[in-house]
């Protein structure tokens, strides 16, 4: 395909110029001189997401975009590393009471927001009493529901007391949401804190310097960041939502790094000796999941039936192989309090006998909604469909726009759902067992965002009791429990398989941070070249 | 004068038609917005709070009439997704749309003219064959397959041009081809079925008799009466071109009303739905009016 445009004749060339738009339009785009003597490294790089970010108030965001660019400007008291494994941040150290609910955090010195506010205690304390704040409403307000209070203790000493003892309180702590905002800024801004570009101020090693909506989000290096400063004076964010066209930016150079590939680019930008591909196991799955109050799927052992007819290898090699890994448990590998069950075989005679036991020696007719926001989820719903009439079940595929698919699903009582077979991409923001079990497969009076209204008592109990157990062997040994529950005995879902995130970068980039929770941060990464 | 006074007149009903129209539209096609806001971690709880908040939870005809007493007061209400003013986004957003448009036509009408002259006086019968082919292939080629080729050429493969985003005018060159290439096709088709016809008429021949240079005979006599129907064409193009900003702002990352509406759309953002169409209909009756001025001023026939 580039071979055939990549004459640079004579010919060509004056053949083009007898365009005089396009002509003309060269002359005052090409006015760049020579750079002076080159430096070897840029002073800024240009990432091009799908989407602008919604909002830089990490109270308030739940989307992808936001968190990646609010993870430069602000900073939580602790924080994953690349390994998952939890590390100081704004606070030095840290330390919980054998009670389990209380928990003190030692600040570090000498840290200034962006406005040139200090962090101290009180700033932390006001933090939580925002995110909490009932009136003003932040999306995130579910996640911290544990918190009972926030006290001070002394200037650089801040304690958070839970109302009972919550074992994935640290991955809570550190996710992109407890970052921590400028408490004066925040104030003064009200309501329109994070919607523009002087409306945002945190402790990160880049502030905002410009955004323009859907065109671009200029972060420029923190000189007054108390760690190591940013590689790159300049990170630019230039939203291209369209794939195709972002792929071709990214080809042409007009960006250094691109987010979101169409996974049928994928292998095309591996082969170029310009493009390099990072991929690595993240915490998203792709599952379709059962509604369980409708006829047959009340009986589990139809849904281990329906599991074990879907030829999992098959699909992944044929659709999704550059970006999937087989899934091995109900949460991803990387994932704290995961544990490896193994593939579900591909088991098309243990279908049909299960089917049998459960009343149906010929099969039934079930229904399968997608929706192509993720990606292939119209061919996965295809490929499974075709897999279940091998072994007696017609499904009818229904495909549903983003904005209808949820709308089935948040806040309906199971009456009311007509979906039985639905495609859902699972990611726990913590990489914490507990947020990737508990709030979709838990017992709930309504959905809450148990969207296929699961309910196994056991399952439950297990839960409850992993989450307020603070001792890590223990609180492992209810999980794989629990998981043994929803993957195996009485499934939830058909796990597909695990997600790996990918991101795209010229060669000349170096020092990218890919991180498992589906985000790129670029503190370290510079461009070679002038 | 008065013309361009009456048009302003009946923007008025159209935009109130309008207005209603899309707002039910927005109300009656699946998707709750406070939950796609909310996001698929967040609880039914804080989902009925965000609906309150927006007063999502008040009956259609309430929030119709609300959504009237504040527009006639300027206020287009508030975005769901990102919290600004719509009357705001729009005002920043619509100078990228209305260069785009502009070029467009611009490119439109310039090529069209020029191809379809030059294919109807040509006296070779292979330019006009080639230069017929030429604009039934842009005429009949999808916007979205041509932006796509377009980077890649011209971007991609030559480095000439920048693929996305905005800034310098050579960003728009390419936006601005992908827009206008299809009309320009259609132009061209026209301009020469109308300069042919115009050239077998008497008038031509009696002006050619009076010894008038040909140049004049072609272009003051011949052109002007040509270019009758390729205006009106060209103004009811205008509106399919808009709404052609709607893809090739989002194909080339402009952030114009077009991109606004399509994100819009799908994140069922009805504030900025109704915003964005409103502006965009009332362009498309103001620019309907001019049309008509300049047809009334270019045939004496109609000349009031």
């Amino acid at each position: 395909m580039r071979a055939l445009f990549a004459w640079r004749t004579p010919e060509w060339r004056r053949l083009a110029a007898v365009l005089p738009l396009v002509w003309s339009a060269v002359a005052c785009g090409g006015g760049s001189t020579l750079p002076p003597a080159a430096p070897a490294f840029r002073d800024r790089l240009i990432f091009a997401a799908a989407a602008d970010a919604t909002t830089l108030d990490p109270h308030n965001t739940t989307d992808t975009e936001s968190d990646q660019a609010i993870m430069m400007v602000y900073e939580p008291l602790i924080a994953f590393d690349d390994s998952m494994k939890i590390v100081p941040r704004l606070a030095e150290r840290w330390n919980v009471e054998p009670d389990g609910v209380t928990w003190t955090f030692h600040l570090r010195k000498g840290v200034t927001f962006h406005d040139g506010t200090p962090l101290d205690a009180e700033a932390v304390r006001q933090n939580f009493a925002r995110v909490l704040d009932p009136v003003a409403n932040h999306k995130r307000i579910s996640l911290f529901s544990m918190i009972a209070r926030v006290e001070v203790v002394d200037p650089l000493t801040v304690r958070i007391v839970t109302k009972y003892p919550f074992g994935a309180f640290e991955p809570t702590i550190a996710h992109v949401s407890s970052a921590i905002v400028s408490p004066v800024v925040a104030t003064a801004k009200g309501k329109a804190f994070g919607s523009t570009a002087d409306a945002v101020s945190g402790t990160g090693p880049y502030r905002v310097a410009s955004w323009k909506k859907d065109q671009e989000l200029v972060l420029e290096r923190y000189e007054g960041y108390w760690g190591t400063k940013g590689a790159t004076r300049q990170i630019v964010y230039r939203p291209i939502p369209e794939a195709a066209a972002r792929v071709l930016a990214l080809e042409s150079g007009d960006v250094d790094v691109i987010s979101r590939i169409p996974a049928t680019d994928i292998p095309r930008l591996e082969a170029s000796t310009s493009i390099a591909v990072h991929k690595l196991p993240g915490v998203g799955a792709q599952q379709f999941r059962f509604n369980v109050t409708k006829k047959p799927y009340t009986d589990a052992r139809v849904r281990q039936a329906v599991s074990y007819a879907i030829n999992r290898p098959a699909i992944v090699k044929n659709l999704v192989a550059s970006f999937a890994r087989p899934s091995t448990s109900a949460l991803t590998s990387i994932m704290r309090g995961y544990a490896n069950l193994g593939e579900i075989p591909y088991d098309p005679d243990r279908a049909r006998q299960l089917l049998r036991e459960a009343g149906y020696p010929n099969g039934f007719t079930t229904k399968i909604a997608t929706t192509p926001r993720y990606p292939m989820g119209v061919e996965l719903a295809e490929a499974v469909a075709s897999d279940l009439k091998k072994v007696g079940i017609t499904a009818a595929i229904e495909v549903y726009d983003w904005a209808t698919m949820v709308q089935f699903w948040a806040g309906l009582p199971p009456a009311r759902n007509p979906q039985e077979i639905f495609i859902m991409g699972a990611g726990a923001s913590t990489a914490d067992a507990d947020w990737g079990l508990r709030p979709i497969f838990q017992t709930a009076p309504t959905n809450e965002n148990n969207y296929g209204y699961y309910s196994n008592a056991e399952f439950d109990r297990v839960i409850d009791a992993a989450m307020r157990e603070t001792d890590a062997a223990t609180r492992q040994a209810l999980y794989t429990r629990a998981q043994q529950i929803v993957y195996l005995e009485d499934p939830g879902a058909v796990w597909l398989f695990d997600t790996l995130f990918s991101v795209a970068s010229r060669t000349a980039v170096t020092g990218l941070r890919p991180q498992a929770l589906g985000v790129v941060t670029f503190e370290r990464a510079q461009v070679a070249g002038s | 004068m008065r013309l361009i006074g009456a048009a302003v007149l009946r923007l008025a009903p159209v935009l109130v038609v309008i207005s209603l129209l899309v707002f039910s539209i927005v109300h009656l096609i699946p998707g709750d917005p406070a939950v796609i806001a909310a996001g698929l971690e967040a609880s039914p709880a804080t989902v009925d709070r965000i609906r309150r908040d927006l007063g999502l939870d008040r009956p259609v005809a309430v929030q119709y009439g609300r959504f009237v007493v504040r527009a006639l007061q300027g206020d287009l209400g508030m975005s769901i997704r990102t919290g600004v003013p719509v009357g705001q986004e729009i005002r920043d957003r619509l100078p990228h749309t209305i260069v785009l448009a502009a070029g467009g036509v611009a490119l439109a009408v310039g090529l069209g003219l020029v191809v379809g002259t030059g294919a109807a006086l040509s006296r070779r019968v292979v330019v006009d064959r080639v230069l017929t082919a030429g604009s039934l292939l842009a005429a009949s080629t999808p916007s979205y397959w041509l932006a796509l080729m377009l980077m890649l050429v011209f971007s991609v493969s030559l480095g000439w041009l920048p693929a996305i985003g905005v800034g310098t005018p050579a960003h728009y060159v390419l936006p601005c081809m992908a827009l206008g290439l299809q009309s320009a096709g259609a132009v061209a088709r026209m301009t020469r079925a109308s300069v042919r016809d115009v050239l077998g008429q008497d008038f031509l021949r009696a002006a050619r008799a009076k010894g008038v240079a040909e140049w004049r005979v072609l272009v003051a006599h011949g052109l002007r009466n040509a270019l009758l129907p390729v205006l009106s064409l060209v103004g009811l193009r205008i509106g399919g071109l808009l709404a052609g900003t709607v893809l090739v702002e989002s194909v080339f990352a402009v952030p114009g009303v077009g991109r606004m509406m399509a994100d819009a759309v799908v994140a069922r953002d009805f504030p900025m739905v109704q915003g964005g169409v409103l502006v965009v209909a009332a362009m498309v009756v103001v620019v309907n009016a001019l049309t008509e001025v300049m047809a009334r001023a270019l045939d004496p026939r109609v000349r009031g």
